[in-house]
């Protein structure tokens, strides 16, 4: 996308300057520069604080302050001598040719992973700053043009790096945790998509930055396959894997638990809050493929003599998602399951009616009914929510659309990225 | 209003969920431990045994036939040699893959920067092309032994491979792929039709007979390029990513590659007895391509070894076909930042798709127009491909060993002098064959 630094007028490409001359004020060669630091962290536009050159065959460090002006193929610093010192990694720096040049980097714009084929520095606000990404055929044209033809290729259009996350777990020493602010303007299902498409490493490492937010985290996991929840749950400990799950939709966790190592299901459930521990034990007696299997035990159901009000005070207070909410149902006295009502009929509904009065006859199914009869049911009465219930027809739990959907989409609309993540 | 508590709620369904646990607990019922195994074992069963399988293609055939016409059974201890090389390599290629996620392109582009990686890519690209040109020619030639004209065979050959790689998902993709290797046992049965002296073959297989002259020489080196080629280490290490495999899963992973390569390194042994036991015994010691091999075991094994051999040609040139433009697009999206993978749909990974789609497009097209001279592109493939196999291999063995890269994972101290010692007879054998190439002294 065009940035809005684009525009400004001398934009140094990092390829045409490591490699350059390091001279003195006096214009003398004192060595070659091999790399330039910047500092992530807190700025929109990262920093150079330093630069790596090779003088006199000894790779030293140039702290920034000793330097007067940065430009392709020439740094030069502001005194007659060096000061030589070796380089040390400060928190959150990364060198930019070794750490972030032709690594992959999360673009914020649309969730997805591109590559760097250069990186674009500007003076900003007085200092030499980062302020995108070329991630197209410029940069790339100019990295693999002979050094004396690289400078003609000018700057094309690049990424402004307000909207790129780097991956920094592969930067040795210090694991420094760089935070990842922009991550947080993604959707749960976008995240999730990207911890999928990346390595390992760098699938942990969106994990991580998530995990400041830990109901994010959890809405994350809900999102990934299977097989990848499992890939980064593995290596958590018992509690860690409860925290997490903690925080699932039941339904969901329950699945997840399911998945998990026979060994290890039972100390994981066994460190759940007493409500999710109890949903997820009651959930997982079912048959995944079944209705109870599918259903989730966040619902609101009322006696028919409630009335308006009390009835939205319930939809208030309740932990249900706005799926499941989006119908009440209705019980006699016997906890027999006797109407449902869609929320917005409701709503529209005048507000001195008792909700039997308003309520429709519930379709519903029991815990063993596979999802071909689900699915068909909610085609059928065009329904979005179909209640379950037991024997003595007691409403257990309800299935959402959006459940009954992730199943029944045809095979190759999801994103596959394995044979494990099928089923 | 009177509420029903959650607790209420929850505990009907616990009763619910305890009667019905009675009757069945699919869920929690525990697999016994030989079925999990087993089950491990199939759903990991690909990318080790494809990859090695593909390296008997039409061209590998012919190498090996000639081999076994010229030689009999005398070069077949060095086959024992060849195979321990491919799973050394095929092995750090895999591991790499599990442990770091990402393909060999993409790690050459990190470590090495973007002009050995563009040179890689480009390489890959036409080797790739060319083999893939070869193997559309050894479809038509195996059909053509039935009778099928080569025009009709081929499009459709491509049709479905092109429909298998790019509209199945991964899981269908790559089980049709291990399917394509049940053809292969054609050859083990053609050799036992033959009937070759085994007594002979366990000789010719621990007693190395060795000559010391070019044209010996020349096949030995031959024989290594068509068994150890580049693509393989690339498509190994990619699937082993798409397939979504970790540190975890690489016991299974490393036993799949080590099966795979000498499941197929067996199999090319067995061409090798086929031929031994009749051309090489009654004197025909010359085989131009696969289909020239099938043919002339007709008059001495019957009609059922010439129709076993074309089977056989017809499985792994459509294997290889399949395989190798899929390779070149995974080097091809690795290198650039691309959306990649078989299991994208054209739509999601348009690069992806488009560099599969022409690479089979252009083999077709070559195969079926007449006059094209197949053997001098061949050739030329064999150049490229002996450029590109030392440098593969050195950046195989480097990174395998980059402990900044692998952690615990990279080799070892003493594997990493095998795998350096592998790495350095390969490449030599490859320049070798280069040279040879390029002089025509032969």
């Amino acid at each position: 996308m065009e940035s809005s630094v684009a525009s400004t007028p001398h934009v140094l490409h990092l390829s045409l300057v490591v490699g350059g001359e390091l001279r003195d004020r006096s214009g003398a060669k004192l060595g070659r520069v091999d790399d330039l630091i910047v500092r992530l962290g807190e700025d929109e536009y990262p920093p150079v604080t330093g630069l790596l050159a090779t003088v006199a065959g000894r790779q030293v460090f140039v702290a920034a302050d000793e330097v007067e002006e940065i430009d392709h193929r020439r740094v030069t610093i502001r005194g007659l001598r060096l000061d030589l010192q070796p380089f040390r990694r400060r928190p959150q720096e990364v060198l930019l040719k070794k750490d972030v040049l032709d690594r992959q980097l999360i673009n914020v714009d649309g969730a997805r992973l591109v590559r760097s084929n250069d990186i674009e520095i500007a003076r900003l606000g007085g200092w030499y700053r980062v302020v995108g990404v070329d991630v197209g055929l410029r940069g790339l044209l100019r990295r693999l043009a002979p050094r004396a033809l690289a400078g003609s290729v000018g700057a094309g259009e690049f990424l402004d790096w307000a909207l790129v996350e780097p991956f920094t777990g592969h930067v040795p020493t210090v694991r420094l945790r760089v935070p990842h602010p922009k991550l947080a303007r993604l959707h749960p299902a976008q995240l999730a998509d990207l911890v999928e498409a990346a390595s390992h490493r760098e699938g942990e490492e969106i994990i991580e930055a998530v995990g400041d937010d830990p109901d994010l985290e959890a809405d994350v996991f809900e999102e990934l396959e299977a097989h990848h929840q499992l890939e980064f749950l593995e290596e958590r400990s018992d509690e860690q894997v409860a925290k997490v799950l903690a925080r699932m939709e039941s339904d969901d966790a329950a699945d997840l638990v399911a998945e998990l190592p026979e060994e290890r299901r039972e100390d994981v459930v066994e460190m759940l809050p007493a409500v999710q521990r109890r949903r997820v034990r009651a959930l997982l007696g079912y048959d995944a493929a079944t209705a109870g299997g599918l259903m989730s035990p966040d619902f609101v159901c009322v006696y028919s003599q409630a009335t308006h009000s009390e009835v939205l005070e319930r939809v208030r207070v309740s932990r249900g998602s706005a799926e499941a909410l989006a119908w009440i149902y209705v019980m006699s006295t016997h906890k027999r399951l006797t109407g449902a009502v869609a929320l917005a009929d409701l709503l529209r509904a005048d507000q001195e009616l008792r909700i039997g009065d308003i309520a429709g006859v519930p379709r519903h199914v029991r815990p063993d009914a596979d999802l071909e009869e689900v699915s068909r049911l909610m085609t059928d009465y065009d329904l979005t929510v179909v209640p379950v219930v037991d024997e003595e027809e007691r409403l257990i739990g309800v299935i959402t659309v959006d459940d009954v959907l992730e199943l029944v989409l045809p095979k190759g609309w999801r994103r596959r990225f394995g044979v494990l993540g099928e089923d | 209003m009177r509420r029903i508590s959650m607790a209420m709620r929850v505990r009907a369904a616990t009763t619910q969920v305890r009667d019905r646990v009675i009757t069945r607990r699919r869920r929690l019922r525990p697999r016994s431990r030989l079925a999990t195994r087993l089950i491990a074992l199939l759903a990991i069963l690909g990318p080790g045994l494809i990859a090695a399988n593909a390296g008997n293609d039409a061209g590998g055939i012919a190498t090996y036939a000639s081999v076994g016409a010229k030689y009999g059974y005398d070069l077949l201890w060095m086959m024992v040699v060849i195979t321990v090389s491919l799973i050394v390599v095929q092995e750090m290629a895999a591991r790499m893959g599990a442990v770091t996620g990402k393909g060999l392109a993409e790690l050459i582009r990190e470590q090495y920067g973007v002009r050995w990686a563009m040179f890689s890519t480009v390489s890959v690209l036409f080797a790739n092309l060319g083999i893939c040109i070869s193997e559309f020619v050894g479809i038509g030639a195996a059909l053509n032994l039935a009778g099928v004209p080569f025009q009709v065979s081929v499009p459709i050959a491509a049709v479905v491979v092109w429909l298998l790689v790019v509209r199945g998902s991964y899981k269908v993709a790559e089980r049709v792929f291990v399917l394509m290797t049940i053809p292969f046992f054609a050859y083990p049965i053609a050799a036992i039709l033959a009937h070759p002296h085994w007594g002979a073959v366990g000789k010719a297989i621990v007693a190395p007979q060795i000559q010391l002259n070019s044209a010996y020489l020349f096949l030995f080196i031959a024989t290594a390029g068509t068994t150890i080629t580049p693509f393989m280490q690339l498509y190994v290490q990619s699937a082993v990513v798409e397939k979504g495999l970790g540190p975890e899963d690489l016991k299974a992973e490393r036993a799949e590659v080590i099966s795979g390569s000498i499941f197929a390194n067996l199999i090319a042994m067995f061409i090798i007895i086929a031929t031994g036991a009749t051309l090489f015994v009654h004197g025909d010691h010359t085989v131009n391509n696969a289909a020239d091999a099938a043919r002339a075991l007709r008059p001495f094994a019957g009609r059922f070894a010439e129709a076993l051999f074309g089977v056989g040609l017809l499985g792994a040139s459509l294997l290889a076909a399949a395989i190798l433009p899929v390779t070149a697009a995974y080097v091809i999206a690795e290198t650039f930042g691309f959306e990649k993978g078989i299991s994208h749909r054209p739509r999601e990974a348009p690069v992806f798709v488009g560099v599969i789609t022409t690479l089979i497009a252009i083999g077709t097209l070559v195969a079926i127009i007449p006059g094209v001279p197949v053997i001098k592109l061949l050739v030329g493939v064999q150049v490229v491909n002996g450029v590109l196999l030392p440098i593969t291999l050195f950046f195989v063995w480097r990174l395998a060993s980059n402990r900044e890269l692998m952690g615990e994972y990279a080799n070892g101290h003493t594997f990493n002098l095998l795998a350096g010692a592998t790495v350095l007879a390969t490449s030599t054998l490859s320049l070798l064959l280069l040279g040879v190439t390029f002089s025509g002294s032969l």
